[in-house]
């Protein structure tokens, strides 16, 4: 999974699996609807379904600010 | 107690684990003893899965009786699982974390985390590797998946 892989390879980020139907309100915190999402600082960002390594990372960048 | 898994899965496993893991792996669960559904299918499972090569080993943990182990993995939820790098006398942290018991479509995640983190390498392009050094932020992601 990608966000493992970016765990990986920086010490600054930190990845998480979450199954959805166990942490409901989790999922709805940060209204999942299509799986998988991606959820980046607790919703500074948010990406929807699977994507190449620089999609993500942009919108990791832009989530930072 | 019925094995979770099926003899022809975990040849596979056996197998797939024998020819792609690396580095040992320390397997760590944290569960709980009330609310939480799937807490002992997530550890039996883990116990199955680590069982399967010598160079897992799995630790079980309860969120609240361990409480300092949970905060320092940053485990608020039951069942979650860490993985880390098992370097004989230190446990390395690479922030890869599940929340939930990983069954259906996530127990390849599952298998390919372990065999990630005992590569001690995230196999990303060369270009992802330089723009994360850039990084002065912690970043926190959460990828929410279902089984199906």
């Amino acid at each position: 999974m990608l966000a493992h892989m970016m765990a990986m390879e920086s010490p600054l980020v930190e990845a998480e699996m979450v199954e959805a139907m166990e942490f409901p309100d989790l999922a709805d915190r940060f209204n999942v609807s299509g799986v998988p999402q991606t959820t980046i600082n607790q919703g500074a960002g948010t990406v929807v379904g699977a994507t190449p390594e620089d999609y993500l990372l942009n919108e990791i960048k832009r989530a930072l600010g | 107690m019925e094995k979770l898994l099926n003899e022809s899965i975990r040849t596979q496993v056996r197998d797939v684990f024998d020819n792609q893991l690396k580095q040992p792996v320390g397997v760590l669960f944290f569960g709980k003893k009330d609310d939480c559904d799937t807490c002992a299918d997530a550890r039996q499972l883990l116990e199955e899965v680590t069982g399967l090569s010598d160079k897992l080993t799995l630790e079980v943990y309860d969120l609240d009786d361990h409480a300092d182990a949970a905060q320092k993995y940053h485990i608020d939820k039951a069942p979650g699982i860490v993985f880390v790098g098992n370097d004989g006398d230190q446990m390395i942290d690479y922030g890869v974390r599940m929340a939930g018991i990983p069954s259906g479509h996530e127990f390849s995640t599952l298998i390919h985390d372990m065999i990630l983190v005992s590569g001690r390498d995230s196999g990303l392009e060369q270009k992802t590797r330089d723009e994360l050094k850039n990084l002065t932020k912690t970043v926190h992601l959460q990828v929410f998946v279902t089984p199906t």
